[in-house]
């Protein structure tokens, strides 16, 4: 697979739904920093207990959330793990592996903490992706 | 009894939420939000109700109860009620002051353009609730 060219890559960032509604200066600072990577089918993206240095978003492929030796969560293109490390800079609750060939846009933890102060938008995407999961945590712990 | 402007003013500039803010801002905060008291034994929030709002404790105690079932306490410097408008849904749980509770409340309309206003208490916000995700994940495995 060759490298995406930049009208791609923002295209697939434009398509997440975090980056949902962020200023136009902040969707091209987004392009030029978000670096692209590819795992092959198998390979750990990141492992539980390290400290994170970024968030990803899948363009194309599917991972697997595991944590110790269970399952959580699939994830496919448009979807986005990491962002916890990069708010609290605490290791990783769970590893990600690439289940199929998967390729990723990669922020570092320093450019998506610059981008959060800048643009409000983008704090509130995500508080409000977070609230959403602590509720439904929640809900799955009331089981 | 309400504090006065400059006891209301030192009292939020000394809360972690409020950490960041100039000494203008949370002037301006302590302005834009409206001092409640609540008594002992009262429910602020009640499970499955909508109307709602957002409150920052400054003095006092509150239970969060779901299903009657006692989850957590909160006292000052804590807030609650944000879930709820960040999301748009009723609140999941109960939230009952234990003794007086005299806080700072914010409209539920209100919330969202207050936090775009202040970054950096959105910033504290995200990290407090960053916080419960990963508590409440490990509670999960």
């Amino acid at each position: 697979m060759g490298m995406i060219s930049s009208q791609e890559k923002a295209a697939a960032l434009a398509a997440v739904p975090l980056f949902a509604g962020i200023s136009d200066d902040s969707m091209a600072h987004l392009t030029e920093v978000a670096g692209e990577v590819e795992f092959p089918a198998g390979q750990f993206i990141v492992r539980q207990g390290q400290v994170g240095s970024g968030l990803y978003v899948i363009i194309h492929g599917l991972a697997r959330v595991v944590r110790g030796s269970t399952e959580i969560a699939s994830l496919g293109p448009g979807e986005f793990f990491g962002e916890l490390s990069v708010i609290d800079q605490e290791p990783r609750m769970a590893s990600v592996e690439a289940v199929r060939d998967t390729r990723l846009l990669a922020v570092a933890s320093w450019d998506l903490l610059r981008l959060l102060e800048s643009d409000p938008a983008l704090a509130q995407n995500l508080i409000r992706e977070l609230a959403r999961r602590v509720r439904s945590a929640g809900e799955h712990h009331h089981h | 009894m309400p504090l006065s402007q400059p006891e209301l003013v030192n009292t939020l500039a000394s809360l972690s939420l409020f950490a960041d803010l100039s000494r203008p801002q949370v002037e301006q905060v302590a302005h834009r939000m409206s001092e409640e008291s609540y008594p002992e034994g009262q429910r602020i929030l009640r499970q499955g109700f909508t109307g709602s709002g957002f409150y920052v404790i400054l003095e006092g105690e509150v239970a969060i109860r779901i299903d009657g079932e006692e989850r957590a306490r909160l006292g000052r410097g804590d807030f609650f009620g944000e879930m709820s408008i960040l999301l748009g849904e009723p609140p999941v749980a109960d939230v009952v002051t234990l003794r007086q509770l005299h806080v700072l409340h914010l409209g539920g309309p209100e919330l969202e353009g207050f936090l775009r206003e202040h970054p950096s208490v959105m910033f504290r916000m995200l990290r407090t609730i960053a916080l419960r995700l990963r508590n409440a994940s490990r509670w999960r495995s």
